[in-house]
């Protein structure tokens, strides 16, 4: 029996995550006298979930399947390819998602304490979506992407709507349901259509029909998989909110608790690229040539419509919407930019894979401080932050090295991660969508330099605000977020280094659909 | 190709005609005498008793909720059941997990006051 070893060393980190997230929803049925331990819980459960992980990559690298289908009496060599693949580049997202995760924990435990009533089921939903973005990093069967999917969508729905006596966050949560469970149906439909040409539900399967159309089960619909991949598109472009799939984002990125929205600006995005990476880049990428328009047209949008409609918030966390979805569009940029070489060699999927570890960090450290402003003022509104510079020094210049980290300024990572994936564009083929991407780059500072114009010369009317006490968490992931954000900019080699050699993992998929 | 669209036009005419006829047929030759007794809910129904905006329990929920947990458990255990004696061990393993995570659900709901009707 190969299957119990498979499955308990190399999908450790989400059985470690499931008896974690079931610890953490029954404590206080077991546990009687200490109460509100479910955060310490939940982060200790990431914490191991984050060493598995990390132990998996370096002692066992190289692809593994999980779950493969071998019927009984199935003789050797006819078991279907893994439903789950655990390999570098899983272990890559995994640690992004785990290590996102844990900043979020950290950085919004105070803000959850004093808001909701129900600790162990909020930090168990954590860990459930963190399990569903795990689930996502390896998914390669679409019946565990439309799982693994739908599972992140309906814990992300929750978490949205968890402050059930604050209006917005049940609207913000009721949007979110409805454009997911549109687009979800949407996916599925499209998935439907894949199964019915290829008789499989096997992403491999299916991509030695997209290369060879004589392997298909009914011969001569080949070109039905070009719609039915867009509607699978449209399912992924949901999670990652890019533009016309976007609508939903502001509304609940303003109106669900700050951590949770600091949450779902990176882990959804992050698992709903490596799907699309996997399933495009790495095994669809004989169709390249049908698909690069639509995405290219998906990436414009994003960029264009994210950084304009960013301009008029007044509302700082629906500002980091928009700039999300922005963000969203230059990783795409790196996705279509096939073929593309940039600094150090890296490819276009490594310059997408370095964008997104530097977005994370960057973006968590500033979610940090909106958490932390909102804790202190009541308010993510734009005059909260009137007078930050002189209420808390750190907060209000960590906030600014983070927003040009967005921006893209150098010597911080979000200039070498811009740079990475335009050069990428540039060299892939894509010129005028990096000329776009850097016209809107620079239309990005504006509503980034409106917060800072408040932090720094907003003068109070009602005299002069105390200053805020920033808590231990907060300083914690604040620091971190800022320590990262400078090494990847000053010391990007390593962290290049990895990226290439994720993306490359991936790859042999891409030169074997290249030869033909 | 034009043809079998000219078809499919003649068989919706047919089909909206044919209908139309007998209705309007029987309204020109059926008596017109309605009465309370002719009006009534008949077969199946049953007369309203009130007004049917009240408010209904919604802890309900709770229990259709916990219901279909257990039908779904059902769902997998048949064709489980179906294939046992060609299963590996490790089925009946990942059977007993999958029992036991849903009777932790069962227990905390029943610990959280679910299954109480207050």
């Amino acid at each position: 029996m190969p299957h119990i070893p498979s499955i308990l060393t190399h999908f450790s980190p989400e059985l470690i995550l499931v008896v974690g997230m079931l610890l953490v929803l029954t404590y206080d049925l077991w546990v009687r006298g200490r109460e509100g331990l479910q955060a310490n819980l939940a982060i200790i459960t990431t914490v191991l979930a984050l060493v598995a992980t990390l132990v998996l990559w370096v002692t066992m690298p190289g692809s593994h399947p999980v779950f493969e289908a071998c019927g009984p009496g199935a003789k050797a060599g006819t078991c279907r390819p893994g439903a789950f693949i655990s390999d570098d580049f899983t272990h890559f997202f995994r640690v992004l998602g785990l290590l996102g995760t844990l900043l979020v924990l950290i950085s919004g435990q105070t803000y959850m304490r004093g808001r909701t009533a129900f600790k162990g089921e909020f930090y168990a939903l954590v860990l459930s979506a963190v399990l569903a973005m795990n689930l996502m990093a390896g998914a390669n069967d679409l019946i565990v992407i439309a799982l693994a999917i739908e599972f992140l969508s309906i814990t992300s729905y929750i978490l949205t709507a968890f402050l059930r006596h604050d209006g917005l966050s049940i609207e913000g949560g009721l949007k979110y349901f409805l454009y997911g469970s549109i687009t979800s149906a949407a996916m599925l439909f499209g998935m439907s259509y894949l199964l019915g040409i290829g008789g499989s539900t096997s992403v491999p399967a299916l991509a030695a029909i997209a290369r060879n159309p004589e392997l298909a089960q009914v011969q001569g619909y080949a070109n039905i998989m070009l719609p039915a991949l867009a509607l699978v598109l449209a399912g992924i472009a949901f999670k990652i909110a890019l533009v016309p799939f976007h609508q939903w984002s502001p509304d609940a990125y303003q109106a669900a608790p700050t951590p949770v929205t600091a949450f779902l600006s990176v882990g959804p995005k992050a698992a709903g690229f490596a799907v699309l990476i996997r399933l495009f880049v790495g095994s669809f990428s004989s169709l390249s040539a049908s698909w690069l328009g639509t995405m290219g047209l998906l990436c414009l949008l994003s960029m264009v419509v994210g950084n304009v409609a960013a301009l008029t918030q007044g509302n700082v966390k629906r500002m980091m919407a928009y700039s999300s979805i922005a963000q969203a569009g230059y990783m795409l940029l790196g996705v279509v930019s096939l073929g593309g070489k940039t600094l150090m060699g890296l490819d276009s999927v490594g310059a997408v894979l370095f964008f997104i570890l530097t977005y994370v960090f960057t973006n968590l450290g500033a979610f940090a401080v909106i958490i932390a402003v909102e804790q202190a003022t009541g308010s993510a509104e734009l005059g909260a932050y009137r007078g930050l510079m002189r209420r808390s020094p750190l907060l209000a210049v960590s906030l600014v090295v983070f927003f040009l980290s967005l921006v893209g300024v150098p010597p911080l990572a979000g200039f070498v991660a811009k740079f990475a994936v335009f050069g990428a564009a540039v060299t892939g083929g894509q010129v005028p969508l990096a000329v776009v991407g850097v016209l809107t780059g620079v239309v990005s500072v504006v509503y980034y330099f409106g917060v800072v114009r408040e932090m720094f010369f907003g003068a109070s009317e009602e005299g002069q605000p105390g200053p805020i006490r920033v808590g231990m968490g907060t300083t914690f992931v604040v620091l971190v977020a800022l320590l990262m954000t400078l090494v990847v900019g000053l010391w990007p080699e390593p962290f290049i280094t990895l990226a290439n050699n994720v993306a490359h993992s991936i790859a042999p998929a891409l030169q074997a659909a290249g030869g033909h | 190709m034009v043809d079998n669209w000219g078809f499919i036009a003649v068989l919706t005419l047919v089909a909206f005609t044919v209908p139309l006829i007998g209705l309007a047929l029987s309204w020109l030759l059926r008596p017109h005498r309605p009465g309370p007794i002719k009006q009534t809910t008949y077969e199946c129904g049953l007369e309203t008793i009130g007004d049917s905006w009240v408010q209904f329990k919604v802890q309900y929920y709770l229990y259709a909720l916990i219901f279909v947990l257990f039908d779904v458990e059902t769902v997998f255990l048949y064709p489980w059941a179906v294939a046992f004696l060609g299963l590996p061990l490790f089925a009946l393993v990942e059977m007993v997990i999958f029992l036991g995570i849903l009777a932790i659900g069962l227990i905390y709901a029943w610990r959280k006051g679910a299954l109480e009707w207050v």
